[in-house]
């Protein structure tokens, strides 16, 4: 797909931490076991549930691990859940991560301001999925990419997220919704060239050449 | 669960306030029948007779205290279950000492999942020697989800 670029990158977009409230892994352990188990990945983002952790340095791991650890967040919409790729300081002042009643249309203005870019993730799950509240809400301005591939979907969840990724013309991406270690890399996204920090990220989700990828059935 | 009491309030009212004080003393027996209870095999925490004999480190999620939320503390609608303990060791309990377990609300938060809107209470007991030195913090953390609704069945 990515045929004239020569070093394409796949990265797990999903993850979390012990620093969500509901995360079991350890950083230093995502990497161990990406290294152990050889998995076909090159790096994670960090999206910790209502937050932003501005704190956590994990360059040296990144170095030591030869991975690209990156930082984003999980934020609480009335659309459901929401990645949001490129978090500043800035864009932290505009609204609060914390809350779970975040007007979706909030999220994606704020991120447009600030570079940032929105996915609403896991969209075919019930209650927390975008696709729930489309009956309700309508279909929302603004959304370009949702994730198609959650290494947490369950039954026919992520077979919803595509049919709704087509119906709307949104680009897809993939990532394991990782809480402990073992789930690491179970989806991910492969991009056309290096990304190095989170702003070659979001330049390379708003050029839109990438790819969503799941390993689930191979694990 | 919008119904619930608005979490900011109950936050500002009640978090890090102490609502409990308990004192305990274990002897080695019950000490070294709690590790091996819980598997343990080294000798540290299983033979009282070791020169480093010692509670496991998880052995401060076995003390409680008498109260489970501070007096006055609102009654939630929805079904409450254990969410999960977790312990932070500084320095060894060992048996013979009397331990104080101070214990307050360390965070009262929300969250949304498959199973809807989940208010999350995490309750903190401090554990100190008689110096007033901490050996020991055991969160307990108990979660308060909405009533199910026909939804869920589908």
């Amino acid at each position: 797909m990515f045929g004239q670029q020569s070093n394409p990158v796949i990265l797990d977009l999903h993850t979390h931490s012990i620093k969500s409230d509901d995360g079991r892994a350890k950083v230093q352990n995502y990497c161990q076991w990406i290294r152990n188990r050889e998995l076909p990945i090159d790096g994670f983002v960090l999206t910790e549930h209502r937050q932003f952790d501005l704190e956590s340095d994990y360059s040296s791991l990144a170095k030591s691990f030869d991975l690209c650890i990156l930082k984003g967040a999980e934020v609480e919409t009335e659309y459901g859940h929401v990645l949001v790729f490129g978090v500043t300081e800035a864009l932290m002042g505009e609204f609060d991560f914390s809350s779970i009643h975040l007007p979706l249309a909030q999220v994606i203005e704020a991120a447009a301001r600030h570079h940032a870019v929105p996915v609403p993730c896991h969209p075919g799950r019930k209650r927390v999925g975008m696709s729930a509240h489309l009956a309700e809400f309508g279909i929302p301005d603004g959304v370009r990419i949702v994730e198609i591939y959650n290494g947490g979907s369950r039954d026919q969840e992520d077979t919803i997220a595509q049919a709704m990724a087509t119906e709307h013309n949104y680009l897809g991406i993939g990532g394991s919704d990782a809480h402990i270690v073992s789930h690491v890399g179970r989806c991910a996204t492969r991009f056309p060239g290096q990304i190095r920090d989170e702003r070659e990220l979001v330049e390379a989700l708003n050029a839109g050449e990438f790819e969503a990828l799941t390993f689930r059935d191979a694990a | 669960m919008s119904d619930l009491a608005d979490i900011d309030a109950l936050r500002a009212e009640f978090l890090n306030k102490d609502f409990d004080v308990q004192t305990f003393v274990f002897e080695a027996s019950q000490l070294a029948s709690y590790a091996l209870a819980c598997g343990e095999t080294a000798a540290s925490y299983t033979d009282p007779e070791d020169d480093d004999f010692q509670a496991p480190p998880t052995f401060p999620t076995s003390l409680q205290p008498k109260r489970r939320l501070p007096e006055g503390f609102p009654k939630l609608p929805g079904l409450g279950m254990d969410a999960g303990k977790a312990v932070a060791p500084k320095l060894p309990i060992r048996p013979g000492v009397e331990l104080t377990g101070r214990t307050h609300l360390h965070d009262i938060y929300r969250k949304t999942g498959r199973s809807g809107q989940m208010t999350f209470f995490v309750t903190r007991m401090e554990i100190y020697d008689p110096n007033g030195t901490q050996l020991a913090t055991a969160d307990t953390r108990v979660v308060i989800r909405e009533k199910p609704t026909a939804q869920d069945d589908t």
